[in-house]
């Protein structure tokens, strides 16, 4: 048993491998060998390029450091937005009153992209770093809100009743029911939330900004730099990876006790 | 008797709360002045703007409906190809092993890079026309139709196949008679977040570089300070986002009558 699973691993691998190899390498033949390549960059090219930003400087900064601008924007928006998304979601779902008072008004924000906003932001906040925060909340607050909203909502009637029935007062039913119930909801919410705010911070910092992933690559754009724009874009896409990793291991782990239930 | 008066109970909340917004809003902005209507302006400003929009081409030359028109022709575009290429590979993906083999690892390198970050490669390469906007839009509206077709087919329960094997169905039936059906409403659910994705993904390519469309009205309005403009402009982006989801809601409960049913 062991055996075939072990097997079938390599497979996967090394297919995974050979089909990014014949990807890679059809990228380099095509840009060596062809009128393609006074247009793209080799993807040998590129990597020097992303190894050099690394050490040395793209810019005022590295890309280590435009990564992190990009990322500091992101947690400091994220975690005001997700903490209000749960505390608005939560009480929608559990009051009726509050649920008439917000939907009406979430009904007409939530439409409207964040990135939509980005305009409006600027004059606003300004040029510097509340605008993107601004930005980075709306992106986050919106997903979470809904998640914990109908997670609140859909949390079991016949596991209410019988609480009632055994004497709990609101508080505990809250705590005890509901608020679990809605946690796994709302960890779907965040991480939906974290892929759009990373999206956010860069058409925010495309648009205005002086440093971050998406200043580099909007720079690279006006400087007519290709190669700055490519090792830019997969920079975003190794960042864009981790954080989708850390939130599913940030799941597993906080809610374990939810898989094994079932 | 009772429902119903809840539900009116509800809905006078609702509006209410809706008419307390506006009325402090008003009273902040129009009374007391306490920001200036170009930073700020109050909702009798704005419902101005938007009628006299409807019908002057001033200051960014062209009416709001032709705008609307100009993003609508470039996202269904974009929208449509990408779904069109992207439910048959997320389909084929998760049922044949080669295609799995080597066409996932090329995808899950491509997916966590959001849409947008491709904006500055694609105006760069092919300027600042539709094309380089659709094919933003197309990458977006593609990345998440694979993804949810994908998981749609994964979700076939291997009894359903079973007993197809049993009846002695062939490949193809196994496919399109048990497979696609049970897929339906994640594909649905594909096009969904696909259509807010690409609607996103269209604001952010005119916000940076275009000459026509809602994105560009609201990016040029900040240059000139017209706030009044943005709001509107962010208002339109949203109501058309809300009733594209509508309709496509509407297609869906046509199409997928009864399969959400578990």
């Amino acid at each position: 048993m062991m055996k075939i699973r072990l097997s079938r691993g390599m497979i996967d691998v090394l297919s995974g491998a050979a089909s990014i190899g014949c990807f890679l390498l059809l990228w380099l033949a095509l840009t060596r060998h062809t009128g393609l390549g006074e247009l793209i960059p080799g993807p040998d090219v590129v990597l020097a390029a992303l190894f050099k930003g690394l050490f040395g400087k793209v810019g005022r900064h590295g890309i280590l450091v435009h990564a992190g601008y990009s990322l500091a924007r992101v947690l400091a928006g994220f975690a005001i937005g997700g903490a209000a998304g749960v505390v608005i979601g939560l009480s929608m779902g559990w009051s009726r009153f509050a649920e008439a008072v917000f939907q009406p008004l979430y009904r007409v924000v939530r439409p409207i992209p964040p990135i939509a906003w980005i305009p409006i932001s600027i004059i606003w906040f300004g040029l510097g770093e509340s605008a993107k925060v601004f930005l980075i909340f709306l992106a986050s607050f919106a997903n979470v809100t809904l998640n914990a909203w109908s997670g609140a909502r859909d949390a079991d009637r016949q596991l209410i009743g019988a609480a009632r029935m055994l004497g709990a007062n609101q508080r505990q039913i809250f705590l005890t029911i509901v608020l679990p119930s809605a946690v796994p909801q709302i960890f779907a919410g965040l991480q939906v939330a974290m892929s759009n705010s990373w999206a956010t911070v860069l058409a925010a910092e495309m648009v205005r900004s002086s440093e971050g992933l998406g200043w580099m690559i909007v720079t690279g754009m006006s400087n007519n730099d290709i190669v700055q724009i490519l090792s830019g874009i997969v920079a975003i896409g190794v960042v864009g990876f981790v954080l989708s990793v850390a939130m599913r291991k940030a799941e597993a782990l906080l809610c374990r006790w939810n898989h094994g239930g079932r | 008797m009772r429902d119903d008066n809840r539900r009116n109970q509800y809905f006078l909340v609702s509006l209410a709360s809706v008419i307390t917004v506006l009325l402090v809003w008003y009273a902040c902005i129009d009374v007391l002045e306490l920001k200036s209507q170009i930073v700020f302006p109050g909702p009798v400003k704005i419902f101005r703007t938007f009628i006299l929009k409807l019908h002057t081409r001033s200051p960014d030359g062209a009416t709001l409906l032709s705008h609307l028109g100009a993003s609508l022709k470039v996202t269904m575009l974009g929208y449509l190809l990408g779904a069109a290429a992207g439910i048959p590979l997320g389909i084929a993906m998760a049922w044949n092993r080669l295609v799995d083999r080597l066409a996932k690892p090329l995808f899950d390198l491509l997916r966590p890079i959001p849409g947008i970050a491709w904006i500055p490669l694609f105006i760069l390469l092919f300027g600042i026309g539709t094309f380089s906007k659709a094919l933003v839009i197309f990458l977006s509206s593609f990345v998440a139709c694979t993804v949810n077709s994908f998981t749609g087919i994964r979700q076939t329960k291997d009894v359903h196949l079973w007993v197809g094997n049993v009846f002695g169905a062939t490949r193809n039936q196994l496919l399109f008679r048990i497979a696609v059906p049970t897929a339906i409403p994640m594909v649905f659910t594909g096009l969904r977040v696909a259509l807010g994705a690409s609607w996103a993904a269209l604001v952010a390519a005119e916000l940076l570089a275009s000459n026509v469309g809602l994105g560009y009205m609201i990016q040029q309005s900040r240059a000139i300070s017209r706030t009044d403009i943005i709001i509107v402009g962010m208002l339109a982006i949203g109501m058309v986002g809300a009733i594209l989801d509508k309709i496509l809601h509407a297609v869906e409960a046509r199409v997928a009558k009864g399969m959400n049913v578990r």
